[in-house]
């Protein structure tokens, strides 16, 4: 039931802009919770990864004194990787084109956090 | 963390040469040279002090880890090289990374005590050199052992003390680690 609501929240998310490829709900222990992926895509190592990558930014981001983190955002040549908290035990990553209007795309993704915080 | 100390055992065996028959005369040949053992082991230790990098690791110790150091000596000639030795030298290479005792000492060390046991065997078995030579064959093993379970216990410790400060450093729980690695184990 939990988990239809997770993936009813990554369906809508991944259906506010086409510049959304996928997207995950992560425990922040590294494991899926509920996923919208491309079927070649490994859900234990985008959940794994996710979470250690999020991890990282938050004791980069307190290492340099740069506050509480609000999100990790990853570009490479075929897209962006953004990650963020959702709650206290979740991650949220979203994989976007490399054209993505990322402005759209983090209000998209902040809207998306809250409803996860609600479920979980 | 738990260590299949009979395959351990085994895998140091296969590399020493360490047999059976080593071993038997090994305890066969330990009455006539246990008893000079305590002074192998004070001129191990004044080596060890005369090394400027060890030197800081003995001071106001050096009764209690020759104490110790000549009743391992006796033991190679006395105990049984199987997983309960296996298991007690892997703690002593445990211990070392603890106090942070560099790694090439445990080698180094080996290979000053072996300098000493050659000539006290030479000069009880001049006189049967086939036995000398499988005497000291014996010992080399026998020291040889000692020396890979200890450096297998050293290198995973060592591991698993940098995996420690990774995490702490890296905020990962032990759980996203191990998450981590299953999901890359192919």
């Amino acid at each position: 039931m939990r988990s239809d609501m997770l993936t009813s929240i990554l369906n809508e998310l991944n259906g506010t802009s086409a510049d959304i490829e996928a997207s995950g709900i992560i425990s922040t222990d590294g494991l899926m919770m509920a996923s919208a992926l491309p079927a070649d895509m490994d859900e234990d190592r985008v959940g794994a990864m996710s979470a250690a990558m999020l991890s990282l930014g938050d004791r980069t981001a307190q290492e340099l004194a740069r506050g509480t983190l609000e999100q990790v955002l990853i570009k490479g040549d075929n897209g962006y990787v953004l990650m963020t908290h959702a709650g206290e035990e979740a991650v949220l990553t979203v994989l976007a084109k490399p054209k993505a209007k990322l402005g759209l795309i983090f209000l998209d993704v902040k809207r998306a956090s809250a409803s996860i915080v609600d479920v979980i | 963390m738990t260590h299949d100390f009979e395959k351990l055992t085994q895998y140091a065996k296969s590399f020493t040469g360490l047999t059976t028959e080593s071993e038997k005369l090994l305890k066969e040949v330990g009455p006539q040279i246990i008893p000079s053992l305590s002074s192998v082991t004070e001129t191990f230790y004044a080596a060890l002090a005369l090394i400027p990098e060890t030197k800081p690791y003995l001071e106001g110790r050096v009764e209690a880890l020759q104490a110790m150091h000549t009743q391992w000596l006796e033991g190679l000639f006395t105990k049984d090289f199987d997983t309960s030795y296996t298991e007690a030298m892997y703690k002593v290479g445990d211990v070392h990374v603890k106090v942070k005792l560099p790694v090439e000492f445990m080698s180094g060390g080996m290979t000053l005590i072996n300098n000493q046991l050659i000539p006290l065997v030479v000069n009880l078995y001049s006189n049967d050199p086939e036995k000398c030579t499988k005497v000291l064959s014996a010992i080399n093993a026998a020291t040889g052992f000692s020396l890979l379970t200890m450096q297998q216990s050293y290198q995973e410790a060592s591991i698993a003390e940098e995996l420690e400060r990774f995490l702490k450093i890296s905020g990962m729980s032990q759980k996203l680690f191990s998450n981590l690695a299953a999901a890359y184990k192919d």
